[in-house]
């Protein structure tokens, strides 16, 4: 298959996110508005000069169409594409941008997602009374995901407890970061008395409806010179997208102990990045910890491990902050929450000021090489973009 | 000759112990249970159950018309019968009727089809189910007797049959009680007991004495005679002034599982074929504003053996299971008022995939031969060729995969969470159902667990009932 690509095609000049939490006196409109201003400063521009603009929303009531960032911005009728993926919304949104810009079509391209959740109250994802098929059973989220965890602990072995030492490290590595939206730690025994949300998973083991917002600016590297950054902007990789099936319980001998949409995103990304030894190549990860048994799972679908080892390699800390793969160093959503648009902007954000070695929470030590990582839906989309430093 | 071809019956899973309505009321207390419907059962999924029990062995395909009797329709205008021959599978040039607004219509049913198929050269078979779920008022001596239940028989032409129909007899009385207002009546209500047991008295013996004397019978040559009833001593009263011989007319049912309307008399009948005499004559007999009296004759007794014991494995009381408080039955009943979850519905969807909703058809892929659900998927999950399939039957019965226990939606079931089960089905296809009767799921709900599929009602989105397959531990169901 010929194809170009877009490794090295590709520079963030400029990234920031507004504070993500429960921001019940702020609009979807504030909420860019903080993300989008942080990310003009931070690039030294004005929304003057972006071209075009991709906005990932997922929920029809934060915005339909590209209006919002229209209204939040007044883009003078410029090009706004909303993109909607289930969880990997805004990921999308910043994958169109990077063509929009690596194909010369625009010089500078705002990529942005926004998610104002709280609007419709605090109790599970809304909109599962209107969404899908009529008649056949639509699990919520926890309960899609609960099904490979009850397969997954019956095909490896592992505990409630073992699940709980994800929220346990993400929730500590969140404490630090000043726009989490939980900044508290928690013990296994906190996670494990927590209420359950869908046996075999608790309260702790999700993560949380939250508000935010996150944006990044664009623009090819030979222009990358003459902005803010213009000796360590960051440059991207790869960025890949695979989409599976939205009823993988129709999927007769899926062994729901692995996501292929992870697997066929990574084989893609890994391909184009040139990355053959994740764990020794990959600095830092943040990864989709909607769940904490999806952490597990993507670590191996990421192959930061072998299969069946997630929780072995969790227990010897390999994907502390400080460990050989740093998974999820912001706190991942277990501290930021899932406002689901401004999840994969807010990963790339993380994953460029990391790299630029400002980060805003634990700074990984000498990171050169990252992953978001983001999947939606019933395990169906899955995206992942790595990122480097210029040589 | 004309008779019965096969039946068929079904008692849900709970039983309400009738000690429990004493203490809840500071009544005294009444022995005995009743059989008590899910909050996710009404009178057609009961009669899906029955129908499939019934149907064991039969081509669905083959059957000319279904006939369904009832008080407690679900519809007032939309007929149960075209639906319930929908789940079955029927064929579409069938003849469906709903017989109701009268506790004997499941013997007026029967009547009919032994008319319909005497009159019709092309109709060999008509299935007569009955079922009802009467909802008695709380507090009231109702409540000790109504009960939920379906029965199913098989009315048919045929040159030998089990059972044959040799006569019946009817007479149309217009009584003072009980009834049930079509508009202003939650409940039903009657006027006075008394004269009510007067009109059930005259009522049966008139069609009794009256079906004998046609047929130069006496009262000895009866061997079953299955007789509605809803009060055990008058049912006692009436079989002695019959001078039917000892242990006859049929009278244990009353006392574990209550009084099951449209169905009493036919699960009586049912009841007493488990241990059939030879040759012998027998009596079904329904009552409600007047009577209707069956005669027939059994003609092979170990066949009629092997129709029970093949059959009605869950109108035998198997695997019941007996409620531990009234407020549960209150709310099985929908008589606590409460938020009940429901969600969007289209009717034009349900229509269009009827096949896979409904009848459990799915697909099995003309280029690798997988088998899956459901039809609407246009793509092979296997081979991935697109519209390839062949529409498949597929099995109502299986093993979870995996599972989880959803806790998220509130579900208007007495047992939350939801379980939602993987579930790999006999034969092949994967699907997802939520388990319904499941006693803490916590710890039962299991992978590897043996399920049975049941057709329940789901949700109540867009003004309309949803109907759709769930998934339960076996209950034995052949």
């Amino acid at each position: 298959m010929a194809r170009i690509g877009i490794k090295d095609k590709v520079a963030i000049i400029g990234a920031d996110m507004c504070k993500f939490g429960e921001r019940w006196d702020k609009s979807q409109y504030d909420l860019l508005v903080e993300a989008t201003d942080g990310a003009f400063k931070d690039a030294g521009i004005t929304k003057e000069e972006v071209d075009a603009a991709w906005v990932g929303i997922f929920y029809y009531f934060t915005g339909l169409s590209g209006t919002l960032v229209e209204d939040a911005l007044r883009l003078d009728g410029k090009p706004v594409t909303r993109c909607e993926n289930y969880c990997a919304s805004g990921m999308d949104a910043f994958r169109n941008a990077c063509f929009g810009v690596a194909s010369g079509a625009y010089d500078i391209a705002l990529a942005c997602g926004v998610e104002k959740l709280m609007d419709e109250g605090g109790s599970g994802l809304p909109g599962f009374k209107i969404f899908g098929h009529p008649i056949y059973p639509l699990p919520s989220a926890p309960a899609m995901f609960s099904m490979a965890a009850t397969r997954s602990m019956h095909e490896y072995g592992w505990t409630k407890e073992d699940l709980a030492r994800v929220a346990v490290k993400n929730h500590e590595n969140g404490y630090y970061h000043p726009k989490a939206h939980f900044k508290s730690k928690v013990t296994i025994d906190q996670v494990l008395r927590a209420p359950m949300i869908a046996d075999p998973l608790g309260r702790f083991d999700c993560c949380a409806m939250s508000d935010g917002s996150a944006a990044l600016i664009i623009t090819r590297p030979e222009l990358a010179e003459s902005y803010a950054h213009s000796n360590d902007y960051i440059l991207v990789k790869s960025n890949a997208i695979s989409v599976y099936t939205m009823a993988p319980w129709y999927w007769p001998g899926y062994d729901f102990t692995q996501f292929p949409a992870t697997i066929k995103a990574r084989e893609m990304a890994y391909k184009e990045a040139g990355i053959t030894d994740a764990p020794k190549e990959i600095d830092l990860a943040e990864v989709h910890d909607c769940f904490t048994i999806t952490e597990l799972l993507n670590c191996q679908d990421l192959q930061f491990c072998e299969r069946g080892k997630a929780v072995e390699e969790l227990k010897n800390g390999t994907f502390n902050w400080d460990g050989e793969t740093a998974v999820n160093p912001s706190g991942g959503l277990k501290s930021f929450g899932h406002p689901i648009g401004a999840t994969g902007c807010r990963m790339i954000t993380e994953l460029t000021k990391q790299l630029q070695g400002r980060a805003e929470g634990r700074q990984v030590p000498d990171a050169k090489i990252g992953l978001a990582h983001n999947l939606g839906g019933p395990f169906s989309v899955c995206s992942v973009t790595i990122l480097g430093k210029r040589d | 000759m004309i008779g019965i071809k096969s039946y068929g019956a079904y008692l849900p899973k709970y039983v309400l112990p009738r000690d429990l309505i004493s203490k809840a009321w500071d009544f005294p207390v009444v022995p005995g249970s009743k059989a008590v419907a899910n909050i996710d059962e009404d009178t057609i999924t009961m009669s899906v159950e029955a129908g499939l029990d019934c149907l064991i062995g039969i081509d669905p395909k083959s059957i000319d018309g279904l006939f369904f009797a009832t008080t407690t329709q679900v519809y007032t205008e939309k007929d149960s019968a075209s639906l319930i021959a929908t789940v079955l599978d029927f064929r579409e040039n069938i003849i469906t009727i709903d017989f109701t607004d009268s506790l004997k219509a499941g013997t007026t049913a029967i009547t009919r089809a032994i008319d319909t198929i005497k009159s019709n050269n092309d109709i060999k078979s008509i299935l007569v189910i009955a079922s009802d779920m009467r909802i008695p008022e709380p507090s009231t001596m109702w409540e000790f007797g109504f009960a939920d239940g379906a029965a199913a028989i098989l009315i048919a032409e045929e040159e030998f049959l089990p059972i044959s129909i040799e006569d019946y007899y009817s007479i149309s009385k217009n009584v003072t009680g009980p009834w049930k207002r079509a508009k202003n009546d939650n409940f039903v209500r009657t006027f006075e007991p008394k004269t009510d047991a007067q009109f059930y008295f005259n009522s049966m013996r008139t069609v009794i004495l009256e079906i004998l004397k046609r047929n130069n019978l006496n009262p000895e040559d009866i061997g079953h005679a299955a007789l509605y009833y809803d009060n055990p001593r008058l049912h006692a009263r009436l079989a002695k002034s019959l001078k039917f011989q000892q242990g006859v007319a049929q009278n244990g049912l009353f006392f574990q599982i209550g009084d099951l309307g449209t169905a009493m008399s036919m699960m009586l009948l049912i009841s007493a074929l488990k241990r059939p005499k030879s040759n012998a004559k027998v009596l079904l007999v329904g009552y409600g504003d007047g009577a209707d009296a069956i005669l027939m004759n059994i003609e092979d007794r170990k066949l009629v053996r092997l129709l029970s014991k093949t059959h009605v494995a869950l109108g035998y009381q198997k695997n019941m299971e007996v409620l531990d408080n009234y407020t549960v039955y209150l709310d099985n009943k929908k008589l606590l008022e409460k938020d009940r979850y429901t969600r969007k519905s289209s009717a034009v969807i349900i229509w269009r995939e009827t096949d896979s909703i409904y009848q459990m058809y799915g697909n099995k892929c003309k280029t690798c031969g997988l088998i899956q659900y459901p039809r609407m998927l246009t793509s092979c999950f296997q081979c991935r060729t697109t519209n390839n399939f062949e529409k498949i039957n597929l099995q109502l019965k299986g093993t979870v995969f995996t599972f989880t226990l959803d806790h998220l939606i509130g579900g208007n079931y007495y047992e939350t969470p939801i379980p939602r089960c993987v579930i790999d089905l006999d034969g092949g296809a994967r699907v997802l159902l939520n388990m319904t009767e499941i006693k803490n799921p916590e710890i039962n709900v299991k992978i590897g667990m043996r399920v049975e599929l049941t057709f329940r009602r789901l949700h109540e989105g867009a003004e309309f009932v949803n109907y759709y397959w769930k998934c339960r531990p076996e209950r034995g169901r052949n």
